[in-house]
């Protein structure tokens, strides 16, 4: 009997992976908010940015810090005027998503590539 | 004349059969793994207390257990293909349904009994029995190993974007999404149709028992009854961390965030860990290994649980328990085979299972419950250890040869 050896099935599983990897991709890029958006989000910044400078860029945004990812520069941010997003954009943010369930440090991880895509392409 | 002979289909290749069967326990396993972000949005909309929904999970879990035997013993009798089948559509009505259960006795009846029989009809280990009857017995446990460590991907795979569109879309459309991933099991389940004619037959070397006398048999032959014990263990212990372990950290200071990696850790380590043993499965005698595996978890418990609690213990602990997490099953289920032939493997090793999920109660009421009394986890973790090594030594005896009832006259 031909059966398909060990790389086979480490190419179905990589392959599964990177599936997995573009819905992701499609799922962060929904979560996106327009700058009009309020409410509870995560802020992400370029990740040389220290604690202190994304708590200034959010205070000056009209947003209050609720928690830091284990990474400085993605954070979880609250806010009730509308335009936060938009706001944190304006004070250095690199984008603003809907909270995401699962840990923020790695969905901030995929904000983050999504951010750095959308600054490329100008969107 | 042999010239006329008509070629495999491709869709009935072995290839295309073992693809499906990875594709089949992904699903399967990862959709099961992602109940738990559902607890607060379905708790919120209907205003029940977070219990209500609680207990159907917790009832899934035990329908889970309780199905597998009979899930097995259908498979066994009529072939994998069609109990997979049933299942898919079991799981997805039962999801769908707790889309629009809106009191506490409906959605015990679809989150719970229809989604805990859909679960073990279409679970992996109906996939192993069908692959283990695919494949020639020296790829056996390879094979075993493949469709625990594709369940292990799934499990690993899920989780986020299901959060995500829970997040995005709501719970209903996450639901959605997740029953039409259950229903994707029924085509993927069409290639091992080809096995259903041969399913339930006597194999060569095979006595020729029925299936009542086939489980008299195996619950009267001492290393079945060991390994049942052992799996038992198993189960403890790795619900006891999958519920206890990200509050334990909490406790300890180390953030969500890190709970959160360790146990994406659990899940990639889980899937090489799972493969990995299939492997070594194959090469030799399986009862050491798997004591091995009792015995190493005890060690790194104890290490953990002696050694000052730091992100970087953490994320040890995780991967390295992640790497021994399921990498029982293909052991078990090899084991199984060897003793009992592949006639009712999925029956039986279905019996074994129950034997995990009943640890698996255990290991989350006793968490909590000593919890309560004590005030901390330290005790169960004594536990943990102890019955790693009360494990790691009942798998020693096993007698690793086909049991005499099982043989042909």
């Amino acid at each position: 009997m031909n059966l398909p050896g060990h790389k086979f099935f480490v190419g179905l599983f990589l392959g599964i992976i990177v599936v997995w990897l573009m819905v992701m991709v499609m799922l962060v890029r929904a979560s996106a908010l327009a700058p009009e958006a309020t409410g509870t989000m995560l802020a992400v910044f370029e990740p040389k940015t220290t604690s202190d400078q994304a708590f200034a860029a959010i205070a000056n945004s009209g947003g209050k810090p609720i928690r830091q990812s284990s990474f400085s520069f993605i954070w979880v941010v609250s806010g009730d005027e509308a335009g936060l997003a938009g706001k944190l954009k304006a004070n250095g943010a690199l984008g603003a998503y809907r909270e995401l369930p699962i840990s923020p440090m790695i969905a901030g991880c995929f904000a983050y590539a999504d951010a750095k895509v959308s600054t490329v392409f100008g969107d | 004349m042999n010239a006329l002979a008509k070629p495999t289909p491709w869709y009935f290749q072995p290839t295309t059969i073992l693809v499906a069967g990875c594709l089949v326990a992904i699903i399967n396993f990862g959709a099961r793994s992602t109940f738990g972000l559902f607890t607060l949005p379905i708790s919120q909309a209907h205003q029940w207390p977070r219990e209500t929904y609680s207990f159907a999970i917790a009832l899934q879990n035990l329908l889970w257990g309780i199905a597998t035997p009979v899930a097995g013993a259908l498979a066994d009798r009529y072939g994998s293909a069609r109990v997979l089948m049933a299942g898919a559509l079991i799981y997805a009505l039962g999801i769908l349904g707790m889309i629009y259960a809106d009191t506490g006795p409906m959605i015990d009846l679809m989150g719970g009994v229809l989604v805990g029989i859909g679960i073990a009809m279409s679970s992996f280990s109906i996939v192993m029995a069908a692959l283990g009857r695919l494949v020639p017995p020296e790829k056996r446990s390879w094979a075993f190993g493949l469709a625990t460590a594709s369940g292990s991907l799934g499990q690993a795979l899920f989780i986020w974007p299901i959060g995500q569109t829970v997040s995005l879309f709501g719970w209903q459309t996450g639901l959605l999404c997740l029953a039409v991933a259950a229903l994707c099991i029924i085509p993927l389940a069409a290639p091992l149709l080809i096995q259903n004619t041969s399913g339930a037959a006597k194999q060569k070397g095979e006595a020729d028992l029925t299936m009542v006398q086939a489980i008299a048999q195996a619950f009267g032959h001492r290393s079945y009854l060991l390994l049942v014990a052992g799996f038992f263990v198993c189960g403890f212990q790795l619900a006891f961390i999958t519920v206890h372990f990200p509050p334990y950290l909490a406790e300890h200071g180390i953030s969500k965030e890190i709970a959160w990696a360790s146990m994406l850790c659990i899940g990639l380590f889980n899937v090489v860990g799972a493969y990995a043993s299939g492997i070594i499965g194959g090469r030799g005698e399986k009862r050491y290994p798997l004591s091995a595996i009792y015995f190493a978890r005890a060690a790194i418990y104890t290490i953990f649980i002696l050694t000052p609690i730091s992100t970087f213990s953490t994320v040890i602990f995780a991967c390295a328990i992640g790497f021994l997490w399921l990498s029982t099953v293909p052991l078990t289920m090899g084991i199984v085979t060897t003793m009992f032939g592949t006639r009712y493997m999925a029956t039986l090793y279905g019996f074994v299972f129950l034997s995990h999920q009943i640890g698996s109660f255990l290991g989350v009421w006793l968490g909590g419950r000593l919890y309560d009394l004590y005030g901390n986890y330290n005790v169960v973790w004594w536990m943990s250890v102890g019955l790693g090594v009360f494990a790691g030594l009942i798998n020693l005896p096993i007698k690793e040869q086909r049991a005499p009832s099982f043989e042909a006259a």
